[in-house]
Protein backbone atom coordinates (compact mmCIF):
# COMPACT_ATOMS: atom_id res chain seq x y z
CA UNK A 1 0.00 0.00 0.00
CA UNK A 2 2.82 2.50 1.37
CA UNK A 3 4.59 1.65 -2.39
CA UNK A 4 1.63 2.40 -4.08
CA UNK A 5 1.28 5.71 -2.75
CA UNK A 6 5.24 6.59 -2.99
CA UNK A 7 4.59 5.24 -6.57
CA UNK A 8 1.91 8.10 -7.24
CA UNK A 9 4.00 10.44 -5.63
CA UNK A 10 6.51 9.55 -7.62
CA UNK A 11 4.51 10.11 -10.68
CA UNK A 12 2.96 13.21 -9.61
CA UNK A 13 6.52 15.02 -9.12
CA UNK A 14 7.67 13.54 -12.11
CA UNK A 15 5.37 15.60 -14.18
CA UNK A 16 4.97 18.43 -12.44
CA UNK A 17 8.86 18.85 -12.77
CA UNK A 18 8.68 18.41 -16.36
CA UNK A 19 6.32 21.15 -16.48
CA UNK A 20 7.22 23.73 -13.64
CA UNK A 21 9.48 25.76 -16.45
CA UNK A 22 6.21 26.25 -18.74
CA UNK A 23 4.03 26.84 -15.74
CA UNK A 24 6.53 29.63 -14.41
CA UNK A 25 6.86 31.39 -17.57
CA UNK A 26 3.31 31.22 -18.09
CA UNK A 27 2.83 33.05 -14.56
CA UNK A 28 5.28 35.66 -15.19
CA UNK A 29 3.76 36.24 -18.91
CA UNK A 30 0.73 37.01 -17.34
CA UNK A 31 2.12 39.09 -14.91
CA UNK A 32 2.17 43.07 -15.78
CA UNK A 33 5.08 43.60 -13.07
CA UNK A 34 8.27 41.51 -12.24
CA UNK A 35 7.64 38.93 -9.25
CA UNK A 36 9.61 37.79 -7.15
CA UNK A 37 9.69 33.61 -5.69
CA UNK A 38 7.62 34.00 -3.34
CA UNK A 39 4.82 36.13 -4.93
CA UNK A 40 5.24 33.03 -7.65
CA UNK A 41 4.70 30.63 -5.24
CA UNK A 42 1.64 32.56 -3.57
CA UNK A 43 0.19 32.66 -7.30
CA UNK A 44 0.77 28.90 -7.74
CA UNK A 45 -0.79 28.52 -4.50
CA UNK A 46 -3.93 30.03 -5.60
CA UNK A 47 -4.20 28.14 -8.59
CA UNK A 48 -5.16 24.48 -6.71
CA UNK A 49 -3.37 21.98 -4.69
CA UNK A 50 -1.21 20.65 -7.81
CA UNK A 51 2.30 22.27 -7.44
CA UNK A 52 1.84 21.70 -3.34
CA UNK A 53 3.45 18.42 -4.10
CA UNK A 54 6.46 19.78 -5.94
CA UNK A 55 8.33 21.78 -2.95
CA UNK A 56 8.19 25.67 -3.19
CA UNK A 57 12.36 25.19 -3.35
CA UNK A 58 12.69 23.21 -6.39
CA UNK A 59 11.14 26.36 -8.56
CA UNK A 60 14.37 28.38 -7.94
CA UNK A 61 16.50 26.49 -9.51
CA UNK A 62 14.26 26.39 -12.27
CA UNK A 63 14.04 30.13 -12.20
CA UNK A 64 17.96 30.51 -12.89
CA UNK A 65 18.13 27.99 -15.11
CA UNK A 66 14.94 29.85 -17.33
CA UNK A 67 17.57 33.21 -17.16
CA UNK A 68 20.40 31.75 -18.08
CA UNK A 69 18.95 30.89 -21.38
CA UNK A 70 17.62 34.36 -21.53
CA UNK A 71 13.65 33.99 -21.16
CA UNK A 72 13.19 35.36 -18.34
CA UNK A 73 15.72 38.51 -16.80
CA UNK A 74 16.02 39.53 -13.45
CA UNK A 75 17.04 42.34 -11.18
CA UNK A 76 17.92 42.29 -7.22
CA UNK A 77 16.39 45.17 -5.01
CA UNK A 78 16.25 45.47 -2.03
CA UNK A 79 13.59 44.44 0.70
CA UNK A 80 12.62 46.38 3.82
CA UNK A 81 12.12 43.19 5.66
CA UNK A 82 14.48 41.02 5.05
CA UNK A 83 17.13 40.06 2.66
CA UNK A 84 17.21 41.52 -1.01
CA UNK A 85 14.56 40.18 -3.29
CA UNK A 86 15.49 39.10 -6.93
CA UNK A 87 12.41 40.31 -9.27
CA UNK A 88 12.14 38.20 -12.48
CA UNK A 89 10.12 39.50 -15.60
CA UNK A 90 9.85 37.27 -19.10
CA UNK A 91 12.12 38.60 -22.35
CA UNK A 92 10.70 38.77 -25.45
CA UNK A 93 11.91 35.62 -26.61
CA UNK A 94 10.28 33.89 -23.75
CA UNK A 95 7.04 35.63 -24.49
CA UNK A 96 7.67 33.89 -28.20
CA UNK A 97 9.00 30.73 -26.30
CA UNK A 98 5.94 30.40 -24.05
CA UNK A 99 3.55 30.47 -26.91
CA UNK A 100 5.62 27.69 -28.93
CA UNK A 101 6.00 25.84 -25.39
CA UNK A 102 1.63 26.11 -24.53
CA UNK A 103 1.28 24.83 -28.23
CA UNK A 104 3.21 22.05 -27.72
CA UNK A 105 1.29 21.23 -24.43
CA UNK A 106 -1.97 21.56 -25.93
CA UNK A 107 -1.15 18.95 -28.60
CA UNK A 108 0.28 16.95 -26.15
CA UNK A 109 -2.68 16.92 -23.91
CA UNK A 110 -4.74 16.20 -26.96
CA UNK A 111 -2.73 13.44 -27.48
CA UNK A 112 -2.81 12.52 -23.80
CA UNK A 113 -6.11 12.91 -23.40
CA UNK A 114 -6.91 10.81 -26.72
CA UNK A 115 -4.73 7.76 -25.20
CA UNK A 116 -5.77 8.15 -21.37
CA UNK A 117 -9.42 9.62 -22.40
CA UNK A 118 -12.79 7.75 -20.69
CA UNK A 119 -10.96 7.66 -17.57
CA UNK A 120 -12.85 9.42 -14.32
CA UNK B 1 16.43 23.55 12.76
CA UNK B 2 14.54 26.24 14.44
CA UNK B 3 15.79 28.98 12.75
CA UNK B 4 16.74 30.30 8.90
CA UNK B 5 20.44 30.27 9.98
CA UNK B 6 19.79 26.80 10.86
CA UNK B 7 18.49 25.41 7.48
CA UNK B 8 21.19 27.32 5.72
CA UNK B 9 23.74 26.05 6.81
CA UNK B 10 22.18 22.33 6.61
CA UNK B 11 21.81 23.28 2.59
CA UNK B 12 25.40 24.18 2.78
CA UNK B 13 26.27 21.05 4.51
CA UNK B 14 24.36 19.88 1.95
CA UNK B 15 26.23 21.45 -0.82
CA UNK B 16 29.48 20.93 0.63
CA UNK B 17 32.36 20.20 -2.11
CA UNK B 18 29.96 21.96 -5.41
CA UNK B 19 30.53 25.04 -7.18
CA UNK B 20 30.52 27.63 -4.64
CA UNK B 21 28.63 29.95 -6.61
CA UNK B 22 25.78 27.23 -6.84
CA UNK B 23 25.39 27.35 -3.16
CA UNK B 24 25.70 31.21 -2.52
CA UNK B 25 22.84 30.97 -4.98
CA UNK B 26 21.13 28.18 -3.18
CA UNK B 27 21.84 29.84 0.43
CA UNK B 28 20.43 33.48 -1.36
CA UNK B 29 17.11 31.86 -2.76
CA UNK B 30 16.45 29.92 0.50
CA UNK B 31 17.00 32.73 2.82
CA UNK B 32 14.71 35.17 0.53
CA UNK B 33 11.87 32.50 0.45
CA UNK B 34 12.11 31.42 3.99
CA UNK B 35 12.21 34.78 5.09
CA UNK B 36 8.65 36.29 3.41
CA UNK B 37 6.85 32.70 3.59
CA UNK B 38 7.90 33.27 7.85
CA UNK B 39 6.23 36.60 7.15
CA UNK B 40 3.51 35.20 5.47
CA UNK B 41 2.17 32.22 7.71
CA UNK B 42 2.45 34.47 10.52
CA UNK B 43 0.07 36.80 9.32
CA UNK B 44 -2.00 34.29 8.37
CA UNK B 45 -2.40 32.40 11.52
CA UNK B 46 -0.87 34.98 14.39
CA UNK B 47 -1.55 32.78 16.49
CA UNK B 48 1.10 29.80 15.39
CA UNK B 49 4.51 29.75 17.29
CA UNK B 50 8.19 30.55 16.03
CA UNK B 51 8.98 27.28 15.55
CA UNK B 52 6.01 26.00 13.81
CA UNK B 53 6.00 28.95 11.58
CA UNK B 54 9.46 27.74 10.86
CA UNK B 55 8.56 24.52 10.23
CA UNK B 56 5.49 25.69 7.84
CA UNK B 57 7.88 27.24 5.62
CA UNK B 58 10.37 24.81 5.39
CA UNK B 59 7.66 21.88 4.42
CA UNK B 60 6.74 23.99 1.87
CA UNK B 61 10.12 24.98 0.39
CA UNK B 62 11.68 21.54 1.08
CA UNK B 63 13.91 19.83 3.34
CA UNK B 64 17.86 20.95 2.79
CA UNK B 65 18.73 17.90 1.53
CA UNK B 66 15.35 17.67 -1.41
CA UNK B 67 16.47 21.40 -2.38
CA UNK B 68 20.11 20.46 -2.83
CA UNK B 69 19.54 17.73 -5.03
CA UNK B 70 17.35 19.77 -7.24
CA UNK B 71 19.80 22.77 -7.53
CA UNK B 72 22.60 19.89 -8.43
CA UNK B 73 20.75 18.41 -10.73
CA UNK B 74 19.51 21.38 -12.88
CA UNK B 75 23.09 22.72 -12.58
CA UNK B 76 24.49 19.31 -14.31
CA UNK B 77 21.66 20.03 -17.34
CA UNK B 78 22.61 23.48 -18.07
CA UNK B 79 25.76 24.28 -17.45
CA UNK B 80 27.72 28.07 -17.49
CA UNK B 81 27.87 26.97 -21.23
CA UNK B 82 28.70 24.71 -23.63
CA UNK B 83 32.10 24.76 -25.79
CA UNK B 84 31.13 25.07 -29.39
CA UNK B 85 34.53 23.41 -30.40
CA UNK B 86 33.54 19.72 -30.27
CA UNK B 87 35.90 17.27 -29.88
CA UNK B 88 36.90 14.54 -32.36
CA UNK B 89 37.71 16.78 -35.17
CA UNK B 90 40.97 17.17 -36.92
CA UNK B 91 43.61 19.31 -34.79
CA UNK B 92 43.72 21.44 -37.78
CA UNK B 93 39.49 22.40 -37.78
CA UNK B 94 40.23 22.41 -33.77
CA UNK B 95 42.59 24.87 -34.72
CA UNK B 96 40.69 26.93 -37.33
CA UNK B 97 37.91 26.15 -35.30
CA UNK B 98 38.43 29.31 -33.15
CA UNK B 99 37.03 32.22 -35.23
CA UNK B 100 33.87 29.57 -35.10
CA UNK B 101 33.73 29.76 -31.13
CA UNK B 102 31.01 32.46 -29.44
CA UNK B 103 33.38 31.45 -26.55
CA UNK B 104 36.83 32.98 -28.48
CA UNK B 105 34.94 36.63 -28.86
CA UNK B 106 33.78 36.78 -25.55
CA UNK B 107 37.11 36.70 -24.62
CA UNK B 108 38.26 39.07 -26.96
CA UNK B 109 35.00 41.42 -25.79
CA UNK B 110 36.75 41.02 -22.03
CA UNK B 111 40.22 41.80 -22.72
CA UNK B 112 38.87 45.20 -24.76
CA UNK B 113 36.63 46.17 -21.56
CA UNK B 114 38.91 45.01 -18.72
CA UNK B 115 41.18 48.27 -19.81
CA UNK B 116 38.25 50.53 -19.22
CA UNK B 117 36.90 48.11 -16.24
CA UNK B 118 40.24 48.41 -14.60
CA UNK B 119 40.32 51.99 -14.72
CA UNK B 120 37.55 52.40 -13.10
CA UNK B 121 38.13 49.75 -10.46
CA UNK B 122 41.27 51.41 -9.78
CA UNK B 123 40.00 55.15 -9.46
CA UNK B 124 37.29 54.41 -7.46
CA UNK B 125 39.71 52.15 -5.10
CA UNK B 126 42.16 54.68 -4.94
CA UNK B 127 39.60 57.76 -4.49
CA UNK B 128 38.01 55.07 -1.79
CA UNK B 129 41.32 54.77 -0.16
CA UNK B 130 42.67 57.88 0.12
CA UNK B 131 39.55 59.24 1.22
CA UNK B 132 39.30 57.06 3.98
CA UNK B 133 42.87 57.61 5.24
CA UNK B 134 42.16 61.43 5.47
CA UNK B 135 38.94 61.24 7.41
CA UNK B 136 39.87 57.75 9.52
CA UNK B 137 40.27 60.14 12.06
CA UNK B 138 36.97 61.51 11.86
CA UNK B 139 34.05 59.36 13.21
CA UNK B 140 32.68 60.36 9.31
CA UNK B 141 35.00 58.72 7.62
CA UNK B 142 33.66 55.39 9.37
CA UNK B 143 31.00 55.71 7.15
CA UNK B 144 32.58 56.59 4.09
CA UNK B 145 34.79 53.48 4.54
CA UNK B 146 31.69 51.74 5.29
CA UNK B 147 30.34 52.97 2.41
CA UNK B 148 33.33 51.92 0.29
CA UNK B 149 33.89 48.57 1.59
CA UNK B 150 30.14 47.94 0.56
CA UNK B 151 30.94 49.15 -2.85
CA UNK B 152 32.88 46.60 -3.15
CA UNK B 153 30.65 43.76 -3.11
CA UNK B 154 28.80 45.81 -5.40
CA UNK B 155 32.07 45.48 -7.84
CA UNK B 156 32.45 41.85 -7.39
CA UNK B 157 28.74 41.34 -8.16
CA UNK B 158 28.77 43.52 -11.29
CA UNK B 159 32.29 42.32 -12.04
CA UNK B 160 31.09 38.72 -11.79
CA UNK B 161 28.53 39.23 -13.71
CA UNK B 162 30.82 40.26 -16.79
CA UNK B 163 33.09 37.51 -16.06
CA UNK B 164 29.98 34.93 -16.80
CA UNK B 165 28.81 36.56 -19.65
CA UNK B 166 32.16 37.10 -21.47
CA UNK B 167 34.47 34.29 -20.61
CA UNK B 168 31.30 31.84 -19.49
CA UNK B 169 33.00 30.98 -15.82
CA UNK B 170 30.25 30.84 -13.11
CA UNK B 171 29.98 32.98 -10.75
CA UNK B 172 27.57 34.67 -8.08
CA UNK B 173 24.12 35.77 -9.07
CA UNK B 174 23.00 37.50 -6.10
CA UNK B 175 24.60 39.62 -3.72
CA UNK B 176 25.72 38.89 -0.27
CA UNK B 177 23.55 39.65 2.52
CA UNK B 178 24.39 40.96 6.16
CA UNK B 179 22.36 39.43 9.13
CA UNK B 180 19.04 41.63 9.63
CA UNK B 181 19.45 44.41 12.40
CA UNK B 182 23.30 44.90 12.70
CA UNK B 183 24.12 48.23 13.71
CA UNK B 184 26.70 50.01 11.25
CA UNK B 185 29.91 49.18 13.61
CA UNK B 186 29.30 45.40 13.67
CA UNK B 187 28.79 45.60 9.75
CA UNK B 188 32.16 47.35 9.49
CA UNK B 189 33.54 45.05 11.68
CA UNK B 190 31.96 42.22 9.67
CA UNK B 191 33.12 43.61 6.67
CA UNK B 192 36.61 44.19 8.23
CA UNK B 193 37.35 40.66 9.17
CA UNK B 194 35.99 39.00 5.25
CA UNK B 195 38.64 37.39 3.38
CA UNK B 196 36.33 38.45 0.48
CA UNK B 197 36.56 42.20 1.32
CA UNK B 198 40.37 42.24 0.68
CA UNK B 199 40.06 39.94 -1.89
CA UNK B 200 37.86 42.24 -3.81
CA UNK B 201 40.08 45.10 -3.13
CA UNK B 202 43.12 43.32 -4.49
CA UNK B 203 41.69 41.93 -7.71
CA UNK B 204 39.92 45.90 -8.42
CA UNK B 205 43.65 47.39 -8.22
CA UNK B 206 45.19 44.60 -10.29
CA UNK B 207 42.58 44.71 -12.94
CA UNK B 208 44.14 47.74 -14.04
CA UNK B 209 47.52 46.75 -14.66
CA UNK B 210 45.91 43.11 -16.15
CA UNK B 211 43.79 45.17 -18.50
CA UNK B 212 46.87 47.04 -19.67
CA UNK B 213 48.89 43.99 -20.24
CA UNK B 214 45.56 42.27 -22.07
CA UNK B 215 44.23 45.58 -24.04
CA UNK B 216 48.04 46.10 -25.19
CA UNK B 217 49.05 42.25 -26.01
CA UNK B 218 45.69 41.97 -27.91
CA UNK B 219 45.66 45.24 -29.87
CA UNK B 220 49.94 44.90 -30.91
CA UNK B 221 49.38 41.27 -32.19
CA UNK B 222 46.26 41.82 -33.80
CA UNK B 223 47.97 45.10 -35.60
CA UNK B 224 50.91 42.94 -36.53
CA UNK B 225 48.94 40.23 -38.11
CA UNK B 226 46.69 42.34 -39.83
CA UNK B 227 49.86 44.44 -41.40
CA UNK B 228 51.37 41.23 -42.13
CA UNK B 229 48.38 40.20 -44.20
CA UNK B 230 48.30 43.85 -45.88
CA UNK B 231 52.27 44.65 -46.33
CA UNK B 232 52.62 43.31 -49.63
CA UNK B 233 50.10 45.10 -51.40
CA UNK B 234 50.98 48.12 -49.76
CA UNK B 235 54.55 48.09 -50.87
CA UNK B 236 53.76 46.37 -54.43
CA UNK B 237 50.94 48.41 -55.01
CA UNK B 238 50.02 51.55 -53.04
CA UNK B 239 53.24 52.60 -52.79
CA UNK B 240 55.26 51.73 -56.29
CA UNK B 241 52.30 52.37 -58.45
CA UNK B 242 52.31 56.06 -56.62
CA UNK B 243 56.16 56.65 -57.18
CA UNK B 244 56.93 56.85 -53.32
CA UNK B 245 59.10 53.73 -53.32
CA UNK B 246 61.50 53.58 -55.86
CA UNK B 247 64.47 51.97 -53.44
CA UNK B 248 65.52 48.51 -54.58
CA UNK B 249 65.38 47.73 -50.95
CA UNK B 250 61.72 48.70 -50.32
CA UNK B 251 60.56 45.90 -53.16
CA UNK B 252 58.95 42.74 -51.61
CA UNK B 253 59.11 40.25 -54.46
CA UNK B 254 55.69 39.24 -55.65
CA UNK B 255 55.66 35.15 -54.52
CA UNK B 256 56.08 36.08 -51.05
CA UNK B 257 52.80 37.63 -50.98
CA UNK B 258 50.60 34.66 -50.04
CA UNK B 259 53.68 33.60 -47.07
CA UNK B 260 52.90 37.20 -45.92
CA UNK B 261 49.18 36.52 -45.89
CA UNK B 262 49.53 33.03 -44.22
CA UNK B 263 51.78 34.56 -41.94
CA UNK B 264 48.98 36.85 -41.10
CA UNK B 265 46.55 34.66 -40.53
CA UNK B 266 48.50 32.27 -38.61
CA UNK B 267 48.99 34.94 -36.27
CA UNK B 268 45.61 36.37 -35.88
CA UNK B 269 44.89 32.77 -35.30
CA UNK B 270 47.09 32.30 -32.23
CA UNK B 271 45.90 35.60 -31.40
CA UNK B 272 42.94 34.28 -30.74
CA UNK B 273 44.18 31.22 -28.78
CA UNK B 274 45.47 33.81 -26.52
CA UNK B 275 42.51 35.52 -25.74
CA UNK B 276 41.19 32.59 -24.91
CA UNK B 277 44.01 31.67 -22.71
CA UNK B 278 44.14 35.16 -21.07
CA UNK B 279 40.16 34.59 -20.71
CA UNK B 280 40.61 30.97 -18.92
CA UNK B 281 43.14 32.17 -16.45
CA UNK B 282 41.27 35.30 -15.69
CA UNK B 283 38.51 33.51 -15.16
CA UNK B 284 40.73 31.24 -12.67
CA UNK B 285 41.78 34.20 -11.11
CA UNK B 286 38.05 36.41 -10.85
CA UNK B 287 36.88 32.95 -8.96
CA UNK B 288 39.64 32.53 -6.62
CA UNK B 289 39.16 36.56 -6.21
CA UNK B 290 35.33 37.09 -6.41
CA UNK B 291 33.63 34.19 -5.01
CA UNK B 292 33.13 33.49 -1.03
CA UNK B 293 34.31 29.68 -0.66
Amino acid sequence: MEERENNIKKFQKELLSGIAALVLLSVLDKSEKPLYGYQITKILGKGGKGFSLLKLGALYPVLRSLEKSTLLSSSVEPSFSGPPRRYYSITQEGKETVREWQKIWGQTQDFVNDIVGGVD
Amino acid sequence: MNTISDYLSELKKNLQGRDSALVQDALADAEEYLTDALAGVKEEQPGLSDSDAFSLAVEQYGLPGEIAQEYISIEKRTGPYSPNVKKGKSIFARFFGIFADSKTWGAVLFILISLITGCIYFSWSAAGISLTLGLILFIFGLFVLLFYLYSLRGIALLEGRLVEGLLGVRMPHRPLFMPKGMGWKEQLKMLFKEKHTWFTLIYTILQLPLGVIYFSLFIILIAASLSSCVFPFWVNGILKLNGLVSSINFTVSMWTTPLFILGGILLLTLTLWMCRGIGWLHGKWARLMLVVE
